[in-house]
């Protein structure tokens, strides 16, 4: 009984955190540069297999410590990455119509793929979880895999970090501030071009580093890049175009739909998200925050 | 550029046709068939980028889900001839363009109500994810093994009868098919409603202001350009004689985009050049693994960043720099 009513919910709960974890750096960009970047799915994947290859490297023994030491190593990795994207790439598209900047991206993203395929090759390849993480809860007759409880914490802890820091901190009332107005933030002395600098390089580090953590839910193959992408796409427009606030409201709610959803109607899995996807933006085309930005 | 000035461009846009006619024509005595297999796909990949320009350069609508309608005519296409095979194919081909229209009609309806720009583009990518899992899904529609066994049709006209399957013909049914496409949207475009759909590319506020139902012109424009799409599907589906889900794949809907944005948007025969280029670039890479996809997104790369009014936006603004007489219009379309 317990686990026909709650199997989904968890089920749902995890691909949202999964699906949030993928969109924070999706949103941050999105938020501030207005750049909806195709790409991000391609450097989450290079984060990724840049942890499997230091897993296998160095830490085949499989612990928490080095599986999370890992994820940041990949973050900062890729991280570096956007401070090259950003300088060769998203600077001078800061002035063309939006329709070339997501060409731009999508073209990154080929780039990405190819230069996967071409390091690391076309098969698959998956990876262990942590041995601390790899057991699993049991209550009654409801399972939930332990790994999918830390990713479910791990999601509402980054959220509520990003809250905190975006409406409690300076710098998060400094990131607000240039992503209303950048001109104005620049009147009033903010370097804009080199805090845009760091935005890409944080949004790209936020990529590799759920790379590195989904890690042990995913099949690697060079397919992973446009796995997530659409998905988050979604979620980013249904929360209200670029805050972290919507994107999570919209991670969980449209999730949690399709879990249930696909209990339902078992021909087709999945498509509860996109027909709730759909529903929600008719319904409010403005998004679920709307207005806000970050 | 040759959108403003109507029918003086008819001689040129004419010329460039029959040349291009003329050489597919010749294809299959030069190439092999391999050359008329890429030639045929190129073809119809040329209907699909024209069709999508309708759209974007036209009406200024940035639909993400144009591949959706590509298999949607493909498959009803296939799915009709084999419930009730012996209809004729031309009437086969009309009724997956209905449909195909139809379906865009519907969902133009409900999507164009109050949401344009970025919330089009994000509902119909929605629109093809829910095509393309359908597609997997369903039984009667081969799943995710595909639509196997679609046969090339017998083409009866008046006192002769061809039969598709043979040789070529199947290949010049195609560029007859795709010329006749073609034609039509370059009159549509051309036509009085070509320029109703420009006014609302430029300014919807304005053109509201004067009076024309942006509402239903953009539905128009919207259910034109996926009819054509469907059309070209269904001509595709029996070409090769197979369809998987992967043509209503998001990565598919995202060619009628590179190809119109490498071409060039403001000319008609932007989304063409693209499509040919592309073609070139995937031909000439296809045995590299990985380096495919980095060479044709650094090109993809370099000519947004270079010449972001496409191919043939940098070639006029090229030639207009040698004649010392610099075109606005390329200019404009970059700043816009």
């Amino acid at each position: 009984m317990l686990a026909l009513l709650f199997t989904p919910l968890f089920n749902g709960l995890f691909t949202a955190m999964v699906v949030f974890l993928f969109a924070t750096g999706l949103t941050l960009v999105f938020g501030i540069l207005r750049i909806l970047n195709f790409a991000h799915g391609g450097f989450f994947m290079i984060g990724a297999y840049l942890a499997f290859s230091l897993t296998r490297l160095f830490a085949s023994d499989a612990s928490t410590f080095a599986y999370l030491l890992i994820s940041i190593l990949a973050g900062i990795a890729v991280g570096l990455c956007g401070l090259v994207v950003e300088r060769l790439v998203f600077r001078p598209l800061q002035h063309v119509d939006e329709a070339y900047s997501l060409i731009a991206t999508y073209a990154l993203l080929l780039i990405s793929e190819g230069a996967v395929k071409a390091i690391w090759g076309v098969s698959f390849h998956s990876m262990m979880t942590p041995a601390a993480l790899s057991g699993a809860v049991i209550v009654d007759d409801l399972v939930i895999p332990l790994f999918a409880i830390f990713i479910i914490g791990l999601g509402i802890v980054c959220y509520l970090l990003m809250e905190w820091i975006l409406q409690h901190t300076a710098t998060g009332k400094l990131m607000r501030s240039v992503a209303s107005d950048p001109w104005m933030a620049g009147m009033l002395g903010i370097n804009v071009p080199r805090f845009y600098s760091w935005i890409v390089i944080i949004g790209f580090f936020l990529a590799g580093l759920a790379g590195g953590l989904l890690l042990p839910n995913q099949t690697l193959s060079p397919n992973l890049a446009s796995v997530f992408v659409v998905q988050a796409f979604g979620v980013l427009i249904v929360g209200g175009m670029g805050n972290i606030r919507g994107t999570f409201i919209a991670s969980v709610l449209l999730c949690v739909i399709d879990s249930y959803g696909s209990i339902i109607f078992t021909e087709v899995p999945g498509i509860f998200f996109y027909v709730a996807m759909a529903a929600m933006l008719l319904a409010r085309p403005q998004g679920l925050i709307a207005g806000a930005r970050l | 550029m040759t959108s403003h000035t109507g029918g003086s461009t008819w001689g040129r846009d004419a010329a460039i046709a029959s040349l291009v006619l003329v050489v597919l024509a010749l294809l299959p005595f030069a190439g092999d068939k391999g050359l008329v297999f890429l030639a045929g796909t190129l073809t119809l990949h040329v209907i699909i980028g024209l069709s999508w320009n309708l759209m974007f350069g036209r009406t200024g609508l940035v639909s993400f889900g144009h591949a959706s309608f590509f298999a949607i005519g493909g498959y009803a296409f296939a799915w009709v001839a084999k419930v009730s095979p012996g209809l004729h194919p031309l009437l086969l081909l009309a009724a997956a363009g209905l449909f195909g229209a139809f379906v865009a009609f519907i969902v133009g309806v409900i999507a164009l109500r109050r949401s344009v720009g970025v919330y089009f583009a994000i509902l119909t990518l929605a629109l093809g994810q829910i095509v393309y899992l359908l597609l997997s899904y369903i039984p009667a529609l081969g799943r995710e093994d595909g639509f196997t066994g679609i046969r090339r049709p017998r083409l009866a006209l008046g006192v002769a009868s061809i039969d598709l399957g043979s040789g070529d013909n199947y290949y010049y049914f195609i560029v007859v098919m795709c010329g006749v496409l073609a034609a039509g949207l370059w009159w549509v475009m051309h036509g009085r409603i070509g320029r109703v759909f420009k006014s609302i590319q430029q300014d919807a506020e304005r053109a509201a202001f004067l009076g024309i139902n942006i509402q239903a012109y953009r539905i128009g424009s919207f259910a034109i350009a996926s009819g054509t799409t469907a059309i070209a599907g269904a001509l595709y589906a029996p070409w090769l004689q197979l369809l998987t889900p992967e043509v209503a794949h998001w990565t598919f809907s995202a060619r009628p985009i590179l190809y119109t944005l490498l071409g060039g948007v403001q000319s008609f025969w932007g989304p063409a050049v693209g499509a040919l280029v592309f073609a070139i670039l995937e031909y000439g890479t296809r045995t590299l693994h990985g380096l495919s996809e980095i060479v044709i997104g650094s090109i993809l790369l370099l000519v947004v960043l270079a010449f972001p009014g496409g191919l043939l936006g940098g070639l006029s603004r090229l030639v207009g720099r040698i004649r010392r007489n610099p075109p606005i219009a390329a200019r404009s379309e970059i700043v816009r």
